[in-house]
């Protein structure tokens, strides 16, 4: 019975682990062209407007099966993005300002239609607790099986336009003056964004969401000056994080997975920004160093 | 009403307005998103003081959680200083990592505190009066909660009205304050201190992610409204306190969570606003479209009449039958332009040519001297 | 860190979006432009001689804004053309109308008698220095190969064909040297110089540039210079949006003056006399010699 135990709590970690590892390149990977496009809150805005999109798939449906509440995290994500974007167009109003009050406003009608759920005596609390700090810890072999194949799908599909996407980000006007639709491809790339987005929200949940875009890429841009690398390295960075928090937190009780994760990226980018060679700050001081030795030594000389 | 109803709905209203005045210069200078990273890095202050404290409207949490937040501030600004991360990135970076210390302290100790994650998130505004102050012998002098806010509010119109001048100078153009000898770094510090302290007292209501609806929503809503600084700042006040207030009784009607209510009201009244307000609101872009259409087209024929006017080419371009393919329009609207125009008498008909007239002349020069 | 006067958060979107532009133009039909001219010499030329741009009666408005009204440009095969006015005039518009980046409210550009769209191939872009992001992590060859994108059309990669090409065009910048550099190690007027090799690349017969000379050092100028004399020896026609009035002579043999409208256009010696450069910049001509009046 004891080896059972263990074999099982083994098993599970293994499982929530594959899930994380798989999450973590997906974002990563996704991630980075967020941040590249300075984009790096967008992905947290896109995860609180998924709220009343779960909670309206749940109404419609009646059903919990996490297939259909992903997708009405996407459609309510893809709306929010939607708005965001013509709120900007057609005001004054500052990016940063219209990000707030959607990511804001959503989250409160999601939080708003729950609480109507609740009433219904449909769903409990945890339901909210799961959107808002994920659930690696009991995720299941369905789970992952679904998060490789659609995250599967998103980075094939940043593959097959790599060319494009890479120069709609650094120079769009000329995307666009060599024939390339930059706003199709804009919806493209947002739309592969929001695949990220939902799919991470089951891991580190709504709150977190915005690291484990931003994070895994941050660190990965200091290490190199190319962007496949950066893609490449951004979704390493994820998968490690992924994992490390996972097991990390299956060491001790009642350390959550979601934050811990959060924290194994974050340690990621810290030991990325002072120890990266060329970029990183220790390499920086000792650049320093070298050429005012060396400018002493010649004016010393002359 | 209930005596409670009362106290939740005025506690609402000052949480409102308490947020909503930073919120201005925060949207003005195109830092709203900080809002957002301060109100969720402060939990790990609030979490540490809690433990230390055991109240969560102790003066010592909210110094603390205000530090937090200020800290937060500095390292975000510190990531940026290293030009390694850009500015989005680094707050993305940085209210995560300390989000996540504070659920993992909860976590770990959630046996021997009691502090409720949901309550830090989410707020409940409906239990904010049960909180009585309690003193002088008196046990019920109002909700705790209304008088740690009054008091963030009394605290934060003291603050702009003493440094209005300065606030103003500093959003508007940094380094003109720096070069006026007004310090912006102290400002700046002193208005991020400002929306710490008044995002950890309003969190206890409306819970830290819906404190950012109460700091962006009106400022944003009232941008739209206005161009004036105190104007905006009154306007903000106000929307504030509809949203407050029209977000109660909606709650109180369907039965749901109050402060989910309140932002769901600054949606649709930012949406409203937008709607119908004049000059910036669609309704009004819509009717300028519409009315200067005509307006528009006229003066771009007799520009195109004036700028040909006297030169060879002129008999080509000013000829009736033509003009629809020289300005790549539509056959039918260029006649019905042709007729608007002649109505207006900014032109004439001359056989087959379209003649400016002394009026459309004027009006083509205004026009270009502009 | 200045928050309020920064213009760099988020400057995307405000890009992207901005171009609201209100049009009554009808959809691509395409009036017979030859015919219209072939009876009428238009100024300054032979009206049977092809012209390389031709834009006629363009006015562009952002939102309801107009900023060029009733633009007619003729540019004829082979010519180095100049593009100068003040801030604001609608230099950038102009070649952004061009480009087909922003819709007209009137109007019409072909380009060898054909409109944009069917004439991308021919036509290379220079897009202003400061548009994109230079800490994007990329090379310099990488950002020159982008030059045959075009060509490539959707999906295909670009292969050793694609990057000899781009190795050619850093030679003839003068920038072979710079080839697996990151981008942002780059100064000013060599990323310049990056920017003309990734155009050069297109292989065009029309290039469009937008302020090329703008902050650059007197290497990258003289290099730009050599450029643009080279590409004209070769039959090419190019457009310059051109800030320094003093150069306009030495470096170019056409020139629009422009401010909002066309002032003047044609020959150097013909358009760009003192009354014209009153006109396009008002009374603000202190600092230009005013010894061209007499041309």
């Amino acid at each position: 019975m004891e080896d059972l135990g263990i074999f099982n709590h083994f098993y599970t970690l293994i499982i929530v682990s594959a899930g994380a590892a798989l999450l973590g390149t997906v974002s990563g990977a996704l991630g980075s062209y967020a941040v590249l496009r300075r984009q790096s809150l967008l992905g947290d805005a896109i995860s609180h407007a998924a709220l009343p999109g779960i909670a309206i798939a749940f109404l419609l449906t009646g059903s919990k099966t996490p297939l259909i509440l992903v997708l009405g995290a996407a459609i309510a994500g893809w709306l929010g993005t939607l708005l965001i974007m013509s709120i900007v167009r057609l005001t004054r109003i500052k990016y940063d300002s219209v990000l707030a009050i959607v990511l804001s406003t959503f989250f409160g009608f999601g939080l708003v239609l729950h609480t109507l759920i609740q009433r219904t005596g449909n769903a409990n609390q945890a339901g909210l607790d799961t959107f808002l700090f994920g659930q690696a810890a009991t995720m299941l072999e369905s789970d992952v099986l679904t998060i490789g194949i659609l995250g599967g799908i998103a980075l094939i599909v940043m593959l097959i336009f790599w060319k494009e996407l890479k120069l709609l980000v650094f120079d769009e006007g000329f995307a666009a003056s060599i024939g390339f639709p930059i706003r199709t491809l804009d919806i493209l790339l947002t739309s592969l964004l929001v695949v990220a987005i939902v799919l991470g929200l089951q891991a580190v949940g709504a709150v977190l969401m915005s690291a484990m875009l931003v994070a895994p890429a941050v660190a990965a841009r200091q290490w190199t000056d190319r962007l496949r690398l950066m893609v490449f390295l951004a979704a390493c960075f994820g998968a490690l994080a992924g994992v490390s928090g996972t097991i990390i937190s299956s060491t001790a009780s009642r350390i959550p997975t979601g934050p811990t994760i959060v924290l194994c990226a974050t340690a990621v980018v810290g030991f990325s920004i002072v120890f990266a060679p060329n970029r990183g700050l220790v390499w920086d001081r000792i650049r320093h160093q070298r050429n005012r030795r060396n400018l002493k030594m010649e004016t010393s000389r002359n | 009403m209930e005596t409670s109803q009362i106290e939740i709905q005025l506690i609402a209203i000052v949480t409102a307005v308490a947020c909503a005045l930073p919120g201005v210069f925060l949207v003005l200078r195109r830092m709203t998103l900080m809002s957002d990273a301060i109100s969720h890095a402060i939990l790990p202050g609030i979490v540490i003081a809690f433990f230390l404290t055991e109240s969560l409207s102790s003066p010592l949490l909210i110094l603390a959680a205000a530090g937090t937040g200020v800290l937060t501030v500095v390292f975000v600004e510190l990531l940026q200083r290293t030009k390694l991360v850009k500015a989005d990135a680094a707050i993305g970076l940085t209210f995560p990592a300390l989000f996540s210390i504070g659920v993992i302290l909860i976590s770990r100790f959630a046996g021997n505190v009691h502090l409720d994650m949901d309550a830090v998130l989410l707020g409940e505004l409906a239990y904010a009066p049960l909180n009585k102050l309690q003193a002088f012998g008196y046990d019920d002098l109002g909700p705790v909660s209304l008088y740690v806010m009054g008091m963030i509010l009394v605290l934060n119109l003291v603050f702009i009205l003493v440094f209005y001048k300065e606030l103003k100078l500093v959003t508007f153009d940094a380094s003109l304050a720096a070069a006026l000898g007004f310090a912006p770094t102290v400002i700046h510090y002193g208005l991020m201190t400002l929306v710490s302290v008044t995002t950890v007292g309003a969190f206890d209501a409306v819970g830290s992610i819906l404190v950012v609806a109460l700091i962006a929503g009106p400022p944003v809503t009232a941008y739209l409204m206005t161009d004036r600084l105190s104007r905006m700042l009154m306007l903000s006040a106000l929307i504030g306190s509809v949203n407050a207030v029209s977000g109660y009784w909606v709650a109180f009607l369907f039965d749901v969570s109050i402060a989910g209510s309140i932002a769901t009201m600054t949606l649709l009244i930012f949406g409203f606003v937008f709607l119908v307000v004049p000059n910036r609101g669609l309704i009004a872009i819509a009717r300028r479209h519409a009315r200067q259409k005509w307006e528009f087209a006229q003066t771009m024929l007799v520009i195109h009449l004036f700028n040909h006017e006297g030169l060879p080419e002129a008999e080509a371009e000013s000829a009736i039958d033509g003009l629809h393919e020289h300005l790549s329009w539509d056959p039918g609207f260029t006649n019905q332009v042709v007729r608007y125009a002649l109505n207006n008498r900014c032109v004439s008909r001359k056989e087959t040519q379209l003649i400016l007239t002394a009026h459309g002349r004027t009006i083509a020069q205004k026009t270009l001297v502009q | 860190m200045s928050y309020g006067t920064s213009n760099e958060w988020f400057p995307y979107y405000e890009q992207a979006f901005s171009a609201g532009t209100f049009s009554y133009r009808t959809g691509n039909e395409l009036p017979d432009y030859e015919q219209a001219f072939s009876d009428n010499g238009v100024l300054g030329m032979q009206a049977s001689e092809q012209k390389a741009i031709q834009v006629t009666d363009l006015t562009v408005a952002y939102q309801d804004k107009p900023v060029l009204w009733d633009i007619d440009l003729d540019v004829p095969p082979g010519v180095l053309l100049a593009i100068v006015g003040p801030n604001g005039a609608g230099k950038t518009t102009l070649v952004k109308a061009i480009l087909g980046l922003v819709r007209p409210a009137a109007g019409n550009v072909l380009i060898y008698d054909k409109p944009y769209e069917a004439q991308r191939r021919i036509v290379g872009y220079v897009p202003q220095r400061g548009s994109v992001d230079w800490d994007f992590p990329t090379s310099v060859l990488d950002v020159v190969t982008m030059g045959c994108y075009g060509a490539l059309g959707w999906i295909r990669r670009p292969g050793r064909r694609e990057r000899e090409l781009a190795m050619q065009a850093l030679e003839k910048v003068g920038m072979e040297a710079y080839t697996t550099r990151q981008i942002s190690q780059l100064s000013g007027g060599q990323q310049q110089r990056v920017f003309l090799a990734r155009a050069l690349v297109q292989d065009a017969t029309v290039y469009l540039m937008d302020e090329p000379f703008q902050g650059v050092d007197a290497t990258t100028e003289r290099a730009i210079v050599t450029l643009l004399q080279e590409l004209r020896a070769d039959g090419k026609t190019v457009v310059v949006v051109h800030h320094d009035l003093q150069t306009v002579t030495d470096y170019f043999d056409w020139v629009m003056l422009l401010n909002i409208r066309r002032i003047a256009s044609g020959p150097v010696d013909e358009a760009f006399t003192s009354d014209n450069l009153r006109e396009t910049y008002g009374g603000r001509l202190g600092f230009m010699k005013t010894d061209k009046s007499d041309v």
